[in-house]
């Protein structure tokens, strides 16, 4: 696609923040004064909600360590592959994933173990989706074995959160992103919610958007989310939509 | 007694000896036999079965020695140059087969020779000396056979005795041939069942071994034993095959490969470890293994190598091992990488392939600032939507998918990709319009509209392609 002429400015960009070793900071905001710093990288952290592939995948590109990621997923049911090129333009490098399918819980689990022995990787994710498999001992074993290790290791899971020792649960779900021209979608954007955190503060929610040139979080304004009202065919004769509102009633059937 | 069908009758193919000894005979019709013994029991005659079983037996004759080889339809050859003394001479190896056969249910008739073909022969003919063959140990042609027999020849140290030119002037180049496999004229190699490695190590037990502890502790030895050998020849294997003997005959195989050259015992009995855990049918002990070997079919050379002070050669003997370990334990092909393919189809340009077969991917350029174009995660095939758009080749304003309204907030488009015209012959597909749009909860999704409309389709349909998040 031809570059456009984009009318909005990006979200002010942070000052870089101060790197606390072993710890990937998110906004350099509030949620990483809740999490003292940012996420701890040797430890297990559980993510749920309807973006949690999109939150897993950042967070691996925006872990510091070089390396692989290994994403250990049972087969997919109907939520689509992982697309190589997508990962590409989220700034990450698609060579960098491994992706490990493994035919069952059990597979998926002891494919994890043996990553997580592995400190030449960047980060492990375990797409466990609702998994009955993966219980509060499993999560334990998780944990202890990213703090021995020291391998960022992330758990997607689905459905009402379980006993966990993961040391953070986050939910994940899209929020608007800021509008480009022509009422384009922007880059992407997060809301999350801490909902839990082992000896910290929780119940955190905040929106997050990705910034894939330097391959991190930037804190999102709100007030740049709010629909711009701009000229019809603004670029290459694209419509503005005022009002999504104003779009006519779905036939039935 | 076993029947297969030949041209609409039911004809005898094998029977046991008891069959044999009434009088019937493999050729003779089902018919005819049922007449002479009513109660005879019949079975179907299954070739393929017959087929596995001797590659079974001939699996289990590598006990003997390595170069063995199945010889259709009830054979088989075993190579034992340099190998009888093991065992004892020639005499007690023979004993040895035909005691364990017999353990087996099998009745076999031995037979050494200088060549296969002289082996087989004596074995089916019986004799002691080659020259005393018959001439159906020559060739199986009735016109040929006619023809020795009216030459007056009755043994094949008969007609080895004749000049070879006039052998083939009045029977053919093929009984020549026939004749030189059964003397020692050409070099007649075998063609061994399991290729033959270059690094073996093997143990025997006069004490069948039966406890996981013990096979796992001859393997180690084992390993050892390998890893020297390997070392001294400055090579790697990439691949461990270990052969577990039965006393009762059965082998199993257990087979790892490595990614790199490799010959660390212990990280390879990890690997071992991993792909014994990992079987589906666990390994049946039975009575105990008297033999145990492993063998190195594949090796590549493998220099000692020093430690870089940086640690990024390590990093990379970890994720090799690490590679190794997880497809010993999940197989081939389970652990993958992502490809890249010269295609503008998005289905087509990325897509995963196993790990050791996916080419380097050359890292995308990106433009700065821009949103990604392309979804997170794919659907192939895409998920056949319902769109509401106001005009039929403008933008969607409204889709349902999975049976939810999902009003459309924002979008970007089109991103027209064509269809690959010049690939068919045809020239036909439809051209694609892919949005990205985003709905009024912030969802992001590619749709396409399949087809121009007015152009190529009065009614253009809409698909889901991919979730941005």
């Amino acid at each position: 696609m031809p570059p456009v002429v984009r009318l909005l400015p990006p979200p002010r960009a942070p000052a870089e923040p101060p790197a606390r070793p072993g710890r990937l900071p998110l906004d350099g905001g509030a949620i990483d004064a809740a999490l003292n710093g940012g996420l701890a990288l040797a430890g297990c952290h559980e993510i749920y909600g309807p973006a949690g592939t999109a939150l897993a995948l950042m967070l691996a590109l925006a872990a510091p360590r070089p390396g692989p990621i290994l994403w250990v997923a049972a087969p997919f049911g109907d939520e689509g592959r992982l697309y190589g090129a997508g990962i590409a333009d989220l700034g990450g490098d698609p060579a960098r994933l491994w992706w490990v399918a493994a035919g069952k819980p059990i597979d998926m689990l002891r494919a994890a173990a043996e990553a997580q022995r592995c400190a030449a990787l960047a980060c492990v994710v375990v797409e466990a989706g609702s998994a009955a498999a993966v219980d509060l001992t499993v999560t334990r074993r998780l944990q202890l074995a990213a703090a021995a290790s020291g391998v960022f290791t992330l758990l997607v899971r689905a459905g009402p959160p379980r006993p966990s020792a993961a040391l953070t649960r986050w939910r994940a779900r899209a929020a608007p992103a800021r509008r480009l021209a022509g009422n384009a979608p922007g880059p992407p954007r997060l809301a999350l919610t801490l909902e839990r955190q082992r000896g910290g503060p929780a119940d955190i929610e905040h929106e997050l958007e990705w910034d894939r040139d330097r391959r991190r979080f930037l804190p999102a304004d709100r007030d740049l989310r709010v629909p711009q009202r701009l000229p019809v065919g603004a670029a290459f004769g694209r419509r503005a939509t005022p009002h999504p509102g104003a779009a006519p009633a779905m036939a039935a059937g | 007694m076993l029947v297969a069908p030949d041209r609409g009758r039911q004809i005898i193919r094998a029977t046991c000896p008891a069959a044999a000894a009434e009088g019937l005979h493999p050729g003779l019709a089902l018919a005819d036999a049922r007449a002479q013994l009513p109660n005879v029991a019949v079975a179907d005659h299954d070739p393929a079965a017959d087929a596995a079983c001797l590659d079974w037996l001939a699996d289990g004759a590598t006990r003997w020695s390595p170069m063995v080889a199945a010889c259709a339809p009830h054979g088989f050859l075993i190579d034992i140059s340099g190998c009888a003394h093991l065992f004892g001479g020639e005499a007690s190896l023979i004993a040895d087969v035909v005691t364990r056969l017999g353990r087996l249910g099998f009745s076999a008739t031995p037979a050494i020779a200088a060549t296969p073909a002289a082996a087989m022969a004596l074995a089916r003919f019986g004799g002691r000396r080659v020259a005393d063959l018959p001439l159906a140990a020559l060739t199986d042609l009735e016109p040929v056979a006619v023809a020795l027999r009216r030459a007056g020849l009755k043994r094949v140290g008969e007609v080895a005795a004749l000049p070879r030119a006039a052998i083939a002037a009045r029977f053919g180049e093929a009984l020549l041939a026939a004749l030189d496999a059964l003397t020692e004229a050409v070099p007649q190699p075998l063609d061994p069942r399991v290729p033959l490695a270059e690094v073996m190590a093997q143990q025997r037990f006069a004490q069948p071994i039966a406890t996981a502890d013990a096979v796992r502790a001859a393997l180690e030895r084992l390993l050892l034993r390998c890893a020297v050998q390997l070392g001294a020849r400055g090579h790697g294997g990439r691949q461990f095959s270990l052969a577990l003997y039965r006393a009762d005959g059965h082998v199993w195989h257990v087979t790892v490969e490595t990614a790199a050259p490799q010959r660390d015992a212990a990280v390879l009995l990890r690997l071992f470890d991993e792909r014994i855990a990992a079987l589906n049918d666990p390994l049946d002990p039975g009575f105990g293994y008297d033999l145990v070997r492993l063998a190195v079919p594949v090796t590549h050379s493998l220099d000692e190598s020093q430690l870089g002070l940086e640690g990024g050669q390590l990093a990379d003997t970890q994720l090799a091992e690490l590679v190794d370990r997880l497809t010993a334990r999940l197989g081939r092909g389970r652990l993958r990488r992502l490809a890249r393919a010269d295609t503008h189809i998005p289905e087509q340009a990325s897509f995963d392939l196993a790990w050791d077969k996916a080419p380097p991917l050359a890292p995308a350029r990106l433009e700065r600032g821009e949103p990604p174009t392309r979804p997170i995660r794919l659907f192939d095939p895409p998920q056949p939507i319902e769109v509401l758009a106001e005009v039929p080749d403008g933008p969607p304003r409204r889709f349902r998918w999975r049976g939810q309204v999902r009003d459309v907030a924002a979008q970007e488009g089109p991103e027209r990709i064509a269809a690959e015209w010049w690939r068919r012959k045809d020239g036909a597909g439809l051209t694609r319009d892919y949005w990205r749009v985003e709905d009024g909860d912030g969802r992001r999704y590619w749709l396409f509209r399949h087809g121009l409309y007015g152009r190529e389709t009065d009614d253009p349909r809409w698909y889901l392609h991919g979730l941005f998040a």
